[in-house]
């Protein structure tokens, strides 16, 4: 018997050899990949054992905490809260169980601190006994001007909503507000089952609070796309300066025998405006017209430069592309010119419109970090401003500016109610405001726009507003952008 | 009968030095105190893992732990002092670790480490553990107390054959209350004592195969007709295979338990291979088995279930519904990775049943892939020194019992190592000496009882001849 025990030992032996080779696969070659599953609880688990770096909004004087960790009493572990709730929702996203969103998952190596940058200093304070702590993420963000813009669109009567404001000078996004949105504190329970049922509550609402309209969502830019259209009418020469005179007539006959007609049919000055005027009525009859003589091809160019069309934006989180769709027949570039057609914006495209404006033409990339601080006060990382794109020459720039200062100073100017003198002061607010046709035939409610700046002589804020369904313009959309102005600015 | 010649040939060691026979009991003594350190290690890290300093009973627990392996050493001087000198130390090694990573798991969730506590465990469940351990060393000694030769055994086959079967088809007669826990329907469940009687009646039909094939092995071993190359056996000689294998699909198919029914089969066939020597057995064996388990898969929803989840457990909703405790087990494996977390670092507590069924995960997960291995290769070395004493044995039914023993640990470590690593699909089984459980832990000391009365055998010298003085007496040639 004993040739065969000696055989059954053999097989004895390659159990326990393909044992161990699969157990050298899954713990060594697998290791990795298993441990990084999404929904490995251990890993998230793991990051409660140690304080997760805060996030501060950092913008304009002041810090506020938006983001931190806190001890759960009676335990050692850490978990998150936001203290400012659904406000910097869309900035600071979720950290949970499952998974990470927002400004949580773009810097989830400095909040985390597995960064190489934190290395040394993790293994300092491994040596030195010293808790593991993650770094402090400051953004950009002006709590001012994020509550401000938070607050008028929660207090707007329940539309879709978003509003971004922009630091012309340097590209810092100084606010960055969706509406409906949800509470990040809801989503940061240490019990799965609990957050699961909360997301897929989330997921589930038609109201979509998930979604970030600032940048994720795109609605037709109305007559606010006339700041592209006149940029790019001055640039190419087809219009010399702010009071040479562009037809306007009513109704404009479209080359393919369409009517256009100016909002409530309304005559445009006498018919031959200048250009200024024409802006400060916003007129569609001479804006399309010149949206006909620039061609679809030039206006898409200065589209681009404003930064549309581009789906690479990051800031760092992923800025859907604002598309302004390439056209021949001239008849729907005319209405290409005067943001509808197929024009889809974002509302921060909304607000880099106007920041290219107020900084002389020239479209800083933008961004929400402003630096990454280690544990011990270094300062790891930081953002330096950096040029998107040369949209047009500093005298453009400076036309376009005296046209959209109209728009509010002009009694006859379409914002001048609301974003004028009656509503501000001496403040001075260039803008420009757009009032969307959508649906079927039109038949939807009126998307508002406002893409403004401010002081006009001295630009600190630029700020691009859209509200679903909210009706004109400068009714829903200019008195949101004016609150975040005077918050920001500290005027009242 | 032994010749003359041969004891005064190893009298004459002036000549022709021969290895004086030895019963290496110092190195058991030594071996064991070293598992016992290895142990208390063990037990200390969990201790400063989850709360930064020495666990409770430190000093309590390793000496009733001490006492406990040293009462079984002192057994085997009184009791079998030629008995290899291995098997206990690797015993008491692997119940011991099997102690800790159990209070280690009975400790998550609580002292501020977060994580999920284990329904199925109480602040009680170590010192049963450690009870049980006390009974399975109690079982152990008495093993080799009331079982001088194996060989006596050979007179109770049949009983021990019947005693086998009955306890195996109690759990599926039955009602439910009384027999399932955790979806298993393998237990006896009386007055809150769960008894597993399967891991009983694995060492009772041990021992009625290895006596039944002793005694028709030659019966068995006739060739019948050849095909193939192969020697078929005669077609009335398939009786015994076909019941046995009848036997092992009532279990998967009364008490939906695949591993245990792998088990028994395997078992079986192998020391029918060994009986016979005939690899026509083997593969009729083989080809049985694969044919039933294909049949049970197509047949039976949990049995195709199985082989879903091992094949695709990321698929669809299978990571957090029916794959999600293999899919634990696995992420616990990979977090640990090469070097693991350390005791007490990890949260294997994430893992259903991760004390019974999982256990071999959580020592992934915390000692890494490094002291996995070492902990199989402990397994290796048990199997590989049952099947040296088997191998050393003169008489037949002790060598084909040890020898099934040993496989039986072998195979029953590959079926759930294997199914909660994903190398084959999943059945639950408990991990020899590691899972919670008493019947598992009292079965595995009476099964090393055996394989150490075995080698005792094995290793013991001839006895002295009777008339000693009269061989002095030969007058050499010469």
């Amino acid at each position: 018997m004993n040739r065969a025990l000696l055989r059954l030992s053999l097989a004895c032996l390659v159990m326990f050899a393909l044992l161990l080779i699969n157990v050298n696969y899954v713990q060594a070659f697998e290791a990795g990949s298993l441990s990084g599953r999404p929904g490995n609880a251990r890993v998230f688990n793991e990051q409660l054992q140690f304080q997760r770096g805060s996030i501060v909004a950092a913008g304009g004087g002041g810090n506020t905490t938006i983001a931190e960790s806190l001890p759960v009493k009676g335990s050692n572990t850490y978990q998150r809260h936001y203290p400012g709730g659904a406000t910097y929702a869309p900035i600071t996203g979720f950290d949970s169980v499952y998974g990470a969103t927002g400004i949580e998952a773009a810097y989830q190596k400095y909040l985390a601190g597995t960064s190489s940058s934190l290395t040394v200093h993790n293994l300092i304070s491994l040596l030195t006994g010293k808790p593991k702590q993650g770094a402090t993420v400051f953004l950009t963000v002006s709590a001012k001007a994020q509550q401000a813009a938070y607050q008028a669109l929660l207090n707007d009567g329940g539309h879709d909503a978003a509003a971004v404001a922009i630091d012309p000078s340097t590209g810092a996004i100084l606010a960055l507000a969706s509406y409906p949105t949800f509470d990040p504190n809801q989503l940061t329970s240490l019990d799965g089952a609990k957050v699961v049922k909360i997301d897929n509550q989330l997921l589930a609402d038609p109201a979509q609070p998930l979604l970030n309209r600032a940048i994720n969502a795109t609605y037709p830019p109305g007559s606010s796309f006339k700041v592209v259209t006149g940029a790019a009418a001055f640039a190419t020469g087809k219009v010399a300066n702010t009071s040479t005179t562009i037809p306007g007539p009513q109704p404009l006959t479209l080359p393919n025998g369409n009517l256009l007609n100016n909002d409530g049919d309304e005559t445009c000055g006498d018919g031959q405006p200048q250009i200024i005027q024409a802006f400060w009525l916003s007129c569609d009859t001479a804006f399309g017209e010149l949206g006909i003589k620039l061609g679809g091809s030039t206006l898409r160019a200065y589209a681009n430069k404003f930064g549309m069309n581009s789906s690479d934006l990051t800031i760092p989180m992923q800025v859907s592309p604002s598309v302004i769709p390439p056209i021949k027949d001239p008849s729907l570039t005319a209405m290409t010119a005067i943001g509808q057609f197929d024009d889809a914006v974002t509302p921060l495209q909304e607000a880099m419109d106007a920041a290219a404006i107020a900084n002389h033409g020239t479209l800083m990339r933008p961004y929400l970090l402003q630096s990454v601080q280690a544990p011990d006060l270094t300062t790891i990382a930081s953002t330096t401003p950096s040029v998107l794109s040369q949209a047009v020459s500093p005298q453009v720039a400076s036309y376009v500016q005296q046209m959209m200062v109209q728009v509010t100073q002009n009694p006859a100017g379409t914002a001048y109610a609301t974003a004028g003198p009656p509503a501000v002061g001496g403040l001075v607010i260039a803008g420009k405001t757009g009032t969307a046709q959508n649906g079927v035939n039109n038949s939807g409610l009126n998307d508002a726009v406002f893409t403004c700046f401010a002081p006009a002589s001295d630009p600190k804020i630029a700020v691009g507003v859209i509200v679903k369904g909210g009706g004109f313009g400068a009714d829903a959309a200019a008195p949101i952008a004016v609150k975040i102005i005077q918050a920001y600015l500290g005027v009242r | 009968m032994t010749t003359i010649s041969s004891p005064s040939a190893a009298r004459s060691s002036a000549d022709a030095p021969v290895a004086t026979p030895r019963g290496r009991r110092t190195t058991e003594l030594l071996m064991l105190a070293f598992a016992v350190a290895v142990v208390l290690f063990a037990y200390a890290s969990v201790g400063f893992g989850l709360n930064g300093k020495p666990p409770a009973g430190l000093v309590g627990y390793g000496v009733a732990f001490a006492a406990v392996v040293l009462v079984a050493h002192l057994a085997v001087r009184w009791l079998a002092p030629w008995a290899d000198p291995l098997l206990l130390p690797l015993a008491a090694l692997l119940n011991g670790l099997g102690i800790v990573m159990i209070y280690r798991l009975q400790q998550s969730g609580r002292s501020g480490n977060p994580g999920i506590q284990i329904s199925t465990m109480t602040a009680s469940t170590t010192v049963q553990q450690v009870l049980y351990s006390a009974l399975g060393v109690a079982a152990f000694v008495l093993v080799l107390a009331f079982i001088k030769e194996v060989r006596v055994l050979q007179r109770y086959i049949y009983t021990l054959g019947a005693l086998g079967l009955v306890l195996l088809a109690i759990p599926a007669l039955l009602p439910s209350s009384m027999s399932v826990v955790n979806g298993a329907k393998v237990w006896i469940i009386i007055g809150g004592i769960t008894i597993e009687p399967g891991e009983f009646a694995k060492l009772a039909l041990a021992v009625f195969f290895a006596g039944y094939l002793v005694a028709k092995r030659d019966v068995l071993a006739l060739a019948g007709r050849r095909f193939l190359g192969i020697d078929l056996p005669r077609a009335r000689d398939l009786g015994p295979v076909l019941i046995a294998w009848g036997a092992s699909l009532l279990i998967l198919v009364f008490e939906t338990d695949v591993g245990t029914s792998a088990l028994f089969f395997g078992m079986f066939v192998a020391m029918l291979y060994v009986a016979t020597q005939r690899t026509s057995w083997l593969l009729i064996g083989i080809a049985l088995f694969v044919f039933g388990a294909y049949a049970a898969s197509k047949l039976f929803g949990h049995v195709g279930q199985r082989f879903a989840i091992w094949l695709h457990p990321w698929t669809g909703n299978n990571p957090t519904h029916n794959a999600y405790q293999l899919v634990q087990g696995l992420e616990g494996m990979g977090f640990g990775g090469i070097f693991g977390t350390g005791l007490g670092h990890g949260q294997p507590f994430w893992t259903p049943l991760v004390q019974s069924d999982f256990i071999i995960t959580a020592f992934g997960e915390e000692l890494g892939l490094t002291g996995l291995m070492a902990m199989l290769l402990v397994f290796g070395l048990m199997v590989e020194r049952g099947l040296r004493a088997a191998l050393a044995v003169r008489d037949p039914f002790a060598k084909l019992l040890g020898g099934g023993l040993a496989f039986v640990i072998a195979l029953q470590v590959f079926i759930i190592v294997g199914g909660v690593t994903q190398l084959i699909p999943l059945t639950g089984i408990t991990t020899p000496f590691l899972s919670q459980g008493g019947s598992s832990l009292i079965a595995s000391w009476a099964l090393i009882a055996l394989l150490m009365r075995i080698s005792d055998a094995a290793r013991r010298p001839a006895p002295q001849p009777i008339q000693d003085e009269g061989m002095t007496q030969v007058v050499r040639p010469g």
